[in-house]
């Protein structure tokens, strides 16, 4: 398996090119299995590692995303769909080719330019315009839009379990986040049903400017959804298993646009997605002086941009859930106005901390950063044996969260990890003004042309998702004895 | 002490029957047989049981309690806490179970989940806080031990490309190494900050393996470690500095001594070193080799140190020895379990005082 996936996607996997043969539901009879010691059971396990494929077997993500073996196990079951030169293919297309672009991506190459983040932004669009695509647009404003959701989802739980003391399905505490597409893959493949019903059913940035572009943009600017090819630049690799979700996929034609079982053709939220690292690679591969590029204008339909052509947004660099919610919660359920940033205190490591609320004495809100396997395995056991007395988690696969995913720019030489994280975190929100997503003028108008209002029917066909428990297969325990 | 050359033996004591199916590790408790207190040996298997054996008065060893019913899958490995007072053993089922001796009878008082299948092998620090565990995932994980035997997961470890065969704490200090199919020897320390890691990995190049490391065990100074590989040789390693004599952190690199190759003709699984300098090796022929260091060689100076073999028990077992072990309080006792289903308790007799 890839390195660049997540450490917990990593984890979950069993060993390169032995986990397939195994347990993969794919026939990968090209992988030779050679024992190296066959009268001893636990060698059954284990094949030789000089044993490699003549030639490479094609596993889709699907597949991969609908077996309970491995993830997947070479690369090129990613370089199919999610690549560079299938994106560069596309422009050359009938598509429009719009691309989304996270905050993290443009924190990661303003760190390797030595440039701004908005200054990366007018860049990269001059860059992206100049060979062929239509628009780009910004995931801190689809990520304003899940925010309002998981606030209202958050308001809904907490008051609901006051009520039932939380015996309904579908209301649990603690609410943990959903963005994290590593934590997912992670928690319906190791996890199972146990867990699935704490994560907000909120879709991750990502998917909502997914749906706001093929269900709502495209409409308002008047492409057919599948004339619109949709690229993400993520920081994360695990959001490209993430974009191929069977669940992020609807059918057009007619009014069952979310039925997967219509015929009519099948359209993905996010059609590719691209790592930080991917897009820097694009820019080496053009020969382009990055630095010196004029800037162009932003588009801004669905970025986080003023009329003055600041960027603003939620700080925080995995993406600010427990801050947002946390205020949010404090103000609607306790009428108590808290000034951000919060102060959130650490727990066992810099990747676990914690912020409370008190109200007469009462810990009324005690809410969690919870980054990296190993904090994430510790807070899961404690929900198992119902010892956890958190109210919300912002969960992260990757430690220090997301701004030091699997997709980005690898530190320089000489440059130490812990450095980059710094200067990542440093750079972050440099041009970048702090603004409550509550007030954001374009989510507002969002909900005012096309989802009525917070957990409304429509939003929660659009915004929201389910997720789904893996079985492991039986053949899988069978042969591992 | 002295070898008396030729007059070394290792006698059978006793066969111990009982367990269903192949033995895959054993572990003295490290409290007993000594003060009076009656020696007590845990011994796993396939079989996905737990067995207590304890010596009566007689000195024969009896089995006073199977710890079942917990275990979905073959239990691969245990371990004592320093105390003597719980039992870790780490099973296929993907899960490490925490026993707790009451009275006579052994309790299940805490289960590490989190490792995605297999766990193969489970060692405590010697302060008993942390467990470290490893396993077919490839990774390996700290866990410390809070209050009312809960365990909090400190660090997840994910250095080995391949299958992790044993983890095994330094007998002082906070160092662990870990030994891999990917052939490497690993060391992980704390770095500084508030997590674990890599501090060596000691693979081919450094004149380690190149085979599987199936095993590795500190001598009494902790200055000195062997491994076993399916390569057929045993490899002995130094750390320039004392670590014992270290303060908290500190930690000197592993540099290897010697390999002793041309002894055995088939995959070595277990290796252990006595408090008395003897290692201990058990392999798939069914033999058990002990191996001594030459003190008086001449060149001793010249060419470092080095081992030879002093003995070797042809058919020990009648199939692969999977563990051997050294009671640590007699150093003239070794156990040894098998693929034959046996556990078996061997006297060493003809060594000097």
């Amino acid at each position: 398996m890839s390195e660049k996936f997540s450490a917990t996607l990593r984890l979950t996997d069993l060993n390169d090119f032995i986990a397939p043969s195994q347990d993969c539901i794919v026939s990968l009879k090209k992988f030779k299995p050679k024992s190296e010691k066959p009268e001893n059971q636990e060698k059954f396990n284990v094949f030789s590692k000089t044993t490699s494929p003549t030639e490479a077997v094609k596993i889709s993500l699907k597949d991969c995303l609908a077996c309970s073996g491995c993830i997947t196990s070479a690369e090129t079951v990613m370089l199919e769909k999610q690549s560079l030169d299938e994106f560069l293919s596309q422009l050359d297309s009938d598509k429009a080719v719009i691309v989304s672009l996270s905050p993290q991506s443009r924190a990661s190459l303003a760190a390797y330019f030595d440039l701004s983040p908005a200054q990366v932004f007018r860049k990269l669009t001059a860059m992206f315009k100049s060979i062929g695509v239509k628009a780009v647009y910004d995931t801190s404003c689809s990520r304003d839009l899940t925010l309002v959701e998981v606030c209202n989802e958050f308001i809904s739980r907490y008051r609901q379990r006051q009520l039932n003391s939380g015996k309904v399905r579908g209301q649990e505490l603690p609410m943990i986040s959903s963005a994290c597409p590593g934590w997912i893959c992670y928690a319906e493949k190791t996890l199972g049903s146990y867990i699935l019903p704490y994560i907000s059913s909120v879709k991750s940035p990502q998917q909502a400017i997914g749906a706001a572009i093929k269900h709502h943009l495209s409409q308002k600017i008047g492409v057919l959804p599948d004339k619109v090819y949709h690229v993400t630049v993520m920081p994360c690799y695990d959001k490209k298993l993430e974009a191929a979700r069977d669940d992020f996929v609807f059918s057009t034609g007619g009014e069952g646009e979310n039925d997967h079982d219509a015929s009519g053709m099948k359209i993905a939220e996010v059609d590719s997605v691209l790592t930080s690292g991917e897009v820097l690679d694009l820019i080496h591969s053009k020969s382009i002086d990055f630095k010196a590029l004029a800037e162009a204008p932003l588009d801004k339909m669905l970025t986080n941009v003023d009329e003055d052509g600041n960027l603003y947004g939620v700080s925080g660099g995995s993406g600010g859930y427990a801050e947002t919610v946390f205020q949010h919660a404090a103000k609607t359920l306790f009428g108590k106005e808290i000034e951000g940033p919060l102060n959130f205190k650490t727990v066992r490591n810099s990747d676990f901390r914690e912020v409370t609320l008190e109200v007469e004495g009462t810990e009324v809100l005690k809410f969690a950063l919870c980054y990296g396997f190993r904090n994430l395995q510790n807070i899961v056991r404690k929900i198992k044996i119902g010892k956890c007395d958190y109210h919300f988690l912002e969960v992260m696969a990757c430690p220090s969260g997301c701004l030091n995913g699997g997709g980005q720019i690898k530190p320089k030489t000489g440059q130490s990890a812990k450095d980059l994280i710094q200067r990542l975190e440093d750079v972050y929100m440099q041009d970048v003004s702090i603004a409550n997503p509550l007030k954001n003028p374009i989510v507002k108008s969002l909900y005012d042309e096309w989802l009525e209002e917070p957990g409304s029917e429509k939003a929660k066909r659009y915004i929201h998702t389910e997720y789904h428990p893996m079985v492991k297969s039986i053949a899988s325990e069978l042969i591992n004895w | 002490m002295e070898l008396a050359e030729g007059k070394l033996e290792l006698r059978e004591r006793q066969r111990l029957e009982g367990h269903m199916d192949r033995v895959w590790s054993l572990a003295w408790n490290p409290v007993t047989g000594v003060g009076g207190v009656p020696a007590m040996l845990a011994s796993c298997s396939g079989d996905k049981t737990v067995r207590i054996w304890q010596q009566g008065p007689s000195g024969s060893f009896d089995c006073t309690a199977v710890l079942e019913d917990t275990h979905t899958r073959t239990v691969r490995s245990c371990a004592w806490s320093p105390s003597g007072k719980l039992l870790a053993t780490a099973s296929f089922d993907a899960t490490t179970a925490i026993w707790e001796q009451i009275g006579s009878d052994f309790e299940c008082v805490a289960m590490l989940e989190g490792h995605e299948n297999e766990v193969k092998s489970v060692s405590w620090n010697a302060s008993g806080s942390l467990i470290a565990t490893c396993g077919r995932d490839k990774s390996v994980w700290i866990w410390e031990m809070q209050s009312d035997n809960e365990f909090e997961c400190v660090s997840v470890l994910q250095g080995h490309t391949q299958d992790v065969k044993m983890v095994q704490w330094h007998p002082f200090i906070d160092v662990l190494v870990s030994v891999s199919y990917d052939n490497s020897i690993k060391v992980w320390a704390e770095d500084g900050g508030d997590d674990w890691h890599c501090a060596q990995s000691l693979g081919e190049a450094s004149s380690g393996h190149s085979s599987t490391v199936w095993a590795l065990s500190f001598n009494e100074h902790g200055d000195r470690m062997v491994t076993c590989s399916d390569d057929l040789t045993l490899k002995i390693w130094d750390t320039s500095e004392n670590p014992s004599q270290a303060s908290g952190d500190g930690y000197g690199p592993w540099r290897h001594v010697c390999t002793l190759s041309g002894y055995h003709d088939r995959t070595i699984f277990s290796v252990n070193w006595s408090s008395e300098g003897l290692i201990a090796s058990g392999a798939g022929d069914d033999a058990i080799r002990l191996f001594a260091e030459n003190k008086d060689n001449p060149l001793r100076e010249v060419d470092g140190p080095s081992y030879s073999m002093v003995l070797k028990k042809k058919a020990a077992h009648v199939m692969d020895v999977n563990s051997v072990q050294w009671n640590p309080k007699d150093p003239r006792v070794l156990a040894s379990a098998s693929d034959d289903g046996l556990v078996k308790i061997w006297e060493l007799t003809g060594l000097s005082q």
